[in-house]
């Protein structure tokens, strides 16, 4: 992605400020005060109706109707609108699903440019932003994010535990060793860190990248039921890891064989590009390659 | 626990009553309006009457609001297998009021996606059978899952035909992601029960890079059943790869107990 000019590509600080929701309230005043007052002067045109003003009677009517259908286009076109956007969120994630990284990136660029209709909606918006972030290799981005989205005090405790995974792994990337610690320490504390996964793989390339392998090998043996259960293919991240960790301890023959099973379940190429430390495991060991269309 | 016949009951009771009770507020509206413009005002004024309509219509869709929101979470809920709190959720949406149609039949469609969860596959056919016996209309996204939870159902119950009647419409639409996955998962899952082994091998590579984003357990139990296809057509390097990452993901042993056709792979 490139910066252009005045305004830069994903330009963090900047959809954080312009993605806030706008009050919504304001309308819903407006609509409210304009029917009191239709009511009071309907009101009033009735005690005057002694009087015979039948041209006052028919313009209170006519305002009365106007402001119910303005009323009810008002209230659809708000429904449609939310509707749009929960489109353009569920198609933004289906980008990164398919890891169509480019076109999620567009798509989110233009959501988060206006403010969002919910809370609710930026705060799934800012967590697709954090993912395509971290694809792109701008890490401290992705940690402005989470420390962003973790000061909205999100009330869904699984929810908040995976965004400080996510932010760990970033910091991690980050070599922010330090706050990776506290990071990970934080995480331990939390319910059911025995039993997290994603925490797991975050420790195992913390010991890789901290030149801890034997450490990195201890947890990936003893955690290795857990990750695959939690990560599904995603447990070739840690075979990846672990086989760069044999490898420091020259280890090959383990490491070669780590490395099959990683290639086995993931794309080489994605593995090196989401751990650096990996690639360097390259023409080294032979990878698994997927087969070729069947005729 | 809510039973299938007796959510459907309700359902239909409420489709009317909310019907009847928009009716009636819509009559209200309109006879305010008559009395605004027509009748004489000293016993009520329309006015009055149109903000007394407004307040019971306000009141009413809070209401419902409050049911969309309850069962809303019900999803949640079901996604993190907390079955026991999912079931309270939507039984509290199922027996609350609302006025809106789309709110009841939501919370129908939760409690359908919840007994296919918890694989009571006959009560998950009810239900989606009923859901899509009614008028829909906008919510077009609540066809598509309850056509594919029909057919995923009924191919655990052995109903391969009418697994195939749910499926067949489905390849004519814009399905969304999810949908597609799950697509991919009940096809697969029918191909290998009519032994249809050559169109289970076609496009493999894609069905596996959409196995992928399965869950773990859904995207072993394909790619195990592409592996069985693999090796009936003869496709020994498919068979050899796709059994290493069945293997990675799942236990042969647990995958023979849902699909014993499986043990042809992974015998004992």
């Amino acid at each position: 992605m490139t910066e252009q000019g005045d305004n830069p590509f994903l330009d963090v600080p900047a959809l954080l400020e312009r993605s806030v929701p706008r009050a919504q309230t304001r309308w819903v005043l407006y609509a409210g005060g304009g029917f009191v007052l239709m009511l009071a002067l309907s009101a009033y045109t009735g005690a005057q109706a002694a009087g015979g003003s039948g041209a006052a009677e028919a313009v209170s009517a006519i305002g009365m109707i106007g402001l119910v259908v303005a009323m009810g286009v008002m209230i659809w076109r708000t429904a449609r609108a939310v509707q749009r956007e929960q489109q353009e969120m569920q198609a933004a994630e289906e980008l990164i699903q398919l890891r169509r990284w480019d076109q999620a990136a567009m798509m989110l660029q233009s959501m988060l440019s206006r403010p969002a209709r919910s809370l609710q909606a930026r705060v799934q918006s800012l967590i697709y932003l954090a993912a395509v972030l971290a694809r792109y290799h701008r890490h401290s981005d992705v940690v402005a994010v989470y420390d962003h989205l973790l000061g909205m005090e999100i009330q869904n405790e699984p929810a908040v535990r995976a965004l400080r995974l996510g932010r760990a792994m970033s910091l991690l990337q980050e070599e922010r060793l330090f706050d990776v610690d506290r990071a990970i320490s934080d995480l331990r504390r939390g319910g059911g860190a025995a039993e997290s996964g994603g925490l797991a793989l975050v420790e195992i390339y913390r010991d890789v990248k901290t030149g801890h392998p034997q450490e990195a090998i201890d947890l990936f043996q003893e955690k290795l039921p857990i990750l695959r259960r939690q990560l599904g293919c995603r447990v070739g991240d840690a075979y990846a890891l672990a086989a760069r960790a044999y490898d420091l301890m020259g280890r090959e023959q383990e490491a070669a064989c780590a490395y099959e099973t990683a290639t086995v379940l993931s794309e080489e190429a994605e593995l090196h590009r989401r751990y650096p430390e990996v690639a360097a495991l390259a023409g080294k060991y032979a990878p698994v390659v997927r087969p070729t269309e069947a005729p | 626990m809510i039973s299938a016949q007796a959510a459907i009951t309700r359902l239909r009771r409420d489709l009317t009553v909310g019907s009847l009770v928009k009716w009636l507020l819509l009559a209200g509206v309109a006879f305010s309006m008559v009395i605004e413009t027509v009748l004489d005002q000293k016993v009520i004024s329309g006015s009055m009457a149109l903000a007394a309509v407004a307040v019971v219509w306000v009141l009413l869709s809070y209401r419902s609001m409050k049911s969309t929101r309850m069962a809303a979470e019900s999803s949640s809920l079901i996604a993190a297998g907390d079955y026991e709190q999912a079931e309270e959720h939507i039984d509290q949406a199922l027996r609350g009021f609302s006025l809106f149609r789309a709110v009841k039949l939501r919370s129908l469609h939760h409690l359908a996606v919840l007994r296919h969860a918890q694989r009571r596959w006959g009560e998950a056919v009810m239900l989606c059978r009923e859901l899509l016996g009614q008028r829909l209309g906008m919510l077009a996204g609540l066809i598509r899952s309850a056509q594919l939870i029909l057919a995923d159902s009924l191919l655990e119950l052995g109903d391969v035909r009418g697994a195939y009647t749910a499926i067949s419409g489905l390849y004519q639409q814009r399905l969304s992601l999810a949908e597609a996955l799950e697509l991919i998962a009940v096809q697969v899952d029918y191909l290998w029960r009519v032994g249809a082994w050559q169109e289970m091998m076609a496009g493999a590579s894609h069905k596996v890079q959409m196995a992928e984003l399965m869950p773990p357990p859904k995207a072993a139990r394909t790619e195990a059943l592409l592996a069985l296809a693999a090796r009936k057509t003869g496709h020994a390097d498919w068979e050899r790869w796709l059994m290493r990452r069945v293997e990675l993901l799942a236990d042969g042993k647990d995958l023979v107990r849902i699909r014993p056709v499986l043990a042809e792979l992974w015998p004992g």
